[in-house]
């Protein structure tokens, strides 16, 4: 069942990082893999397919992203939207991006689930075999589940459990993203700064990073 | 899209029909602090309402134990309450920003500079004054991981004033020893399930600057077990509430000027129980002998078996080695 879950999800993303230019020599659909730090070290998996929204090229996605650890599938984050190119002009193209997001984290004290959006928006030059960009987001943590364990209630009884609202933590997030396309086949890397939504206080891992390989069939 | 729609309607639906709750509520996720619940033991110290108990006979030998940090709390502390049963006076208390102490924001320790170190001394004073009942009793302090730090610190300063003085693991004594014990006894591996735990959790909850509650509540978190400093596993009732604003200010504030806790101790005549645990990766004997050496009198003690929080809180070691060391010492002097 995971491994069904895992390859679903597998399908469903890439597109996060897309060369717009070389769109139409792909193929409908693009899956990929990535190694990469996301407040955490992070593997992850990806499935894109292209679609035209008001004669404009976008993609749907989906991603399924787990941090490494000797506690599997304890801690996971999955997200599924669009990405839609906005500006097209040469080789300078505007994308927006807009997704769901799902994740769940778990310790010896509690379990959280939570609901939340990543909006982004990507800028920059955009060849044929390569291209190289800038992106700035914000990834929001809406709602959130918290359920603890015995030990939390050990250390605090009364803890409540439950959902809380409105909206429990965010970040923000900018940097660059570069890639390299051969055929079917394309390698990215990103990486860039974490900041979290009091533009003060930097996160434990104030950096993200991803490298990743996409094909498309 | 029609089936998206519904699944989403149906999420946010079960989320709307359940009790709004809000992180920073008091009591929701961590517990009150005393100027939240008045059921609490209390002292008003230094214009600071701090968390307080104290056990055995008042006029007794007091022994000040002194919580690690800056930020924990003296809950796992509490075993060596059964000092009292030998004759001391025990007091506890949680220093201010910390446990179920007083909340203060950020600012109110770093706009001290290095005052921030003074306010802690003399917040100790405070509790000493308080707890007194004649001049001439007898001071012992105990101090744990950074408690060990500031009870150096203060008798340094404070030299006649201190009776006896006991230091489990303080990290260092200058600065720049503090920064690397800190930075070893945290290098976790980017790989392993610590960091990750410590990491991923900050895409759930991001407290803004003075926002208490779920600073502590996210920094209390991380407080459950590390395998470099030999506590590998998690103890139930170990703590009841972090101080993440207190400890960010205050390594700010140390960052900053470097402040040196061993200070003065040259002046400081009668010998130093100096402990230290068997499982420490880090605290090796070695470091155990240069972190001392700032001592002029100083006994050395290595309770094997246990971690860094382990030298006081676990009840075995505490009842085997640690008590009758901390004993026969007292009785030494």
């Amino acid at each position: 069942m995971i491994s069904v879950t895992l390859m679903v999800s597998g399908y469903l993303s890439m597109a996060q990082t897309v060369n717009w230019r070389a769109m139409p020599d792909l193929k409908k659909n693009i899956i990929g893999i990535s190694l990469g730090l996301d407040h955490s070290v992070s593997y992850g998996l990806s499935y894109g397919r292209s679609v035209t929204v008001a004669k404009l090229p976008a993609f749907i996605t989906a991603e399924f992203l787990m941090p490494s650890g000797e506690e599997k599938l304890d801690d996971f984050k999955s997200k599924a939207g669009g990405q839609i190119r906005l500006i097209h002009y040469r080789g300078f193209q505007f994308s927006a991006r807009v997704q769901g997001v799902f994740r769940r984290y778990q310790n010896d004290f509690v379990r959280m689930l939570n609901f939340g959006s990543d909006f982004a928006g990507t800028a920059g030059l955009y060849q044929k075999k390569w291209f190289i960009a800038a992106e700035s987001g914000f990834d929001k943590a809406i709602v959130t589940h918290f359920k603890h364990s015995a030990l939390y209630r050990a250390k605090y009884g009364n803890v409540v459990d439950g959902w809380y609202e409105p909206s429990t933590g965010g970040n923000f997030y900018y940097g660059i993203q570069t890639g390299f396309n051969f055929k079917s086949h394309s390698v990215y890397l990103k990486a860039g700064s974490v900041r979290s939504q009091d533009f003060k206080t930097k996160p434990l891992l104030p950096y993200y990073g991803q490298v990743g390989y996409t094909i498309s069939f | 899209m029609k089936k998206m729609m519904i699944a989403f309607m149906a999420v946010w639906g079960m989320v709307s029909c359940t009790k709004e709750r809000v992180l920073n509520e008091p009591g929701n996720l961590v517990p009150r602090t005393v100027d939240q619940d008045p059921g609490l033991p209390s002292i008003f110290v230094n214009n600071a309402l701090l968390h307080a108990e104290a056990f055995g006979h008042p006029d007794s030998t007091l022994i000040v134990v002194i919580h690690g940090g800056p930020g924990s709390d003296y809950r796992d502390l509490l075993t060596s309450k059964s000092l009292a049963a030998h004759g001391y006076r025990v007091v506890f208390y949680d220093q201010r920003g910390s446990g179920l102490s007083q909340r203060f924001p950020h600012k109110y320790y770093t706009s001290l500079g290095r005052g921030a170190v003074d306010l802690m001394y003399d917040e100790l004073s405070g509790v000493i004054a308080h707890f007194r009942t004649e001049v001439n009793q007898k001071v012992y302090l105990v101090g744990h991981s950074w408690g060990g730090i500031l009870a150096a610190g203060y008798t340094g300063k404070n030299p006649d004033k201190v009776d006896g003085l006991v230091v489990a693991e303080p990290g260092g004594l200058k600065w720049e020893d503090i920064e690397t014990y800190v930075k070893e006894s945290r290098s976790f591996s980017l790989w392993s399930e610590l960091f990750n735990d410590a990491g991923f959790i900050e895409q759930f909850i991001s407290g803004k600057t003075d926002q208490h509650e779920i600073l502590d509540y996210r920094a209390g978190m991380l407080g459950s077990k590390n395998d470099i400093t030999g506590d590998d596993a998690p103890v139930p009732g170990n703590a009841w509430r972090a101080g993440a604003v207190i400890n960010a200010a205050m390594f700010e504030v140390g960052d900053k000027y470097h402040p040196d806790f061993s200070a003065g101790l040259e002046q400081f005549q009668p010998p130093v129980l100096f402990l230290y645990s068997g499982r420490n990766k880090v605290y090796t004997s070695a470091w155990a002998q240069h972190i001392a050496g700032a001592f002029k009198n100083v006994q050395l003690c290595k309770v094997q078996g246990v971690g860094h929080e382990g030298i006081i809180a676990n009840s075995g070691a505490w009842s085997t080695i640690t008590e009758p060391n901390i004993l026969k010492y007292f009785q030494s002097l």
